[in-house]
């Protein structure tokens, strides 16, 4: 890879990031929308 | 065999069915990825010109490719919400934004880290790479909007509407190298053809086809949160949540 790498895991490294983080933030929006139904559940309840 | 559009196209069926089938694209796209991987990192012979650095075309022109593609799709759901009035292609064009934007931004990030070494600058207004800097503010703009309003049905019309006026950026993003003399250079695999060694063109193709059932995958998941949210006093919901 020499004498370019930095350059080249720069972009692979990057592009591994954004697809890590993008599918954390599909977990945890799932899991944000799963809890606001318990939540409006439980009030509802609580009524 | 007459598919029963209207079944699937109800949220409570499509929420099912996106749940079954997103972890295999999820398993397409990471074998996709690992045989493309294995092209260009160990099989594709060095460049010539270019040496080792060319190998960023893997990543770069693959996430290129599917920004684009996915803004045409997304702006399709955008005119099927604004013409049938669907619920469902509104929810999938929303979906379908955040990982469009993600690709648009690998493909700005990759461009810059390979042109510094070959064209000595990480960034050029260049008309290729201004009209794909737009495309990302075109994603960001549809997010925003579509979020700016209290009843989602009318954020999916504005956002649906400016989905639909950005697809004039895509033909200039794409006939930008043709259309003006650009730094960026002109495509190396077309309709035609391709000038690519072999091994080349195949690690780029299965990147290609890896990043496109990644999106798939990621806009699947996406779309069950979207229906979670929006269906959330419905009884279907309420059962899936206990």
């Amino acid at each position: 890879m020499k004498p370019h790498e930095f350059y080249i895991w720069m972009s692979y490294g990057m592009t591994a990031a954004a697809l890590v983080a993008e599918i954390i933030a599909l977990r945890l929006r799932r899991r944000q929308s799963l809890r606001r139904i318990e939540e409006e559940r439980d009030l509802e309840a609580q009524d | 065999m007459k598919i029963p559009w209207f079944y699937f196209a109800s949220p409570s069926t499509f929420y099912r069915l996106a749940g079954a089938l997103a972890p295999w694209f999820f398993a397409l796209a990471a074998l996709l990825g690992a045989a493309g991987l294995y092209m260009g990192l160990v099989v594709a012979p060095t460049d010539a010109q270019q040496g080792e650095v060319y190998r960023i075309i893997f990543i770069h022109v693959p996430a290129s490719w599917m920004s684009m593609f996915i803004y045409f799709v997304m702006a399709c759901y955008g005119g099927v919400s604004l013409t049938f009035n669907t619920r469902l292609a509104a929810m999938m064009a929303r979906a379908l934004a955040p990982t469009g934007a993600m690709f648009t931004f690998v493909a700005l990030w990759t461009g810059s880290f390979w042109g510094r070494p070959t064209w000595g600058t990480y960034w050029v207004w260049d008309a290729r790479i201004t009209s794909e800097l737009v495309l990302l503010f075109l994603y960001f703009g549809f997010i925003a909007l579509a979020n700016a309003f209290e009843d989602p049905r009318r954020g999916d019309r504005a956002g649906a509407l400016l989905a639909l006026i950005g697809l004039v950026n895509l033909p200039i993003i794409y006939f930008s190298v043709v259309w003006w003399n650009t730094l960026h250079q002109g495509s190396s695999v077309k309709l035609t053809g391709s000038t690519m060694q072999v091994a080349m063109l195949w690690g780029m193709l299965l990147m290609a086809l890896s990043f496109w059932m990644y999106s798939i995958g990621a806009s699947l998941t996406r779309v069950r949160a979207i229906i979670l949210d929006r269906e959330r006093r419905t009884h279907w919901v309420r059962a899936l949540a206990t």
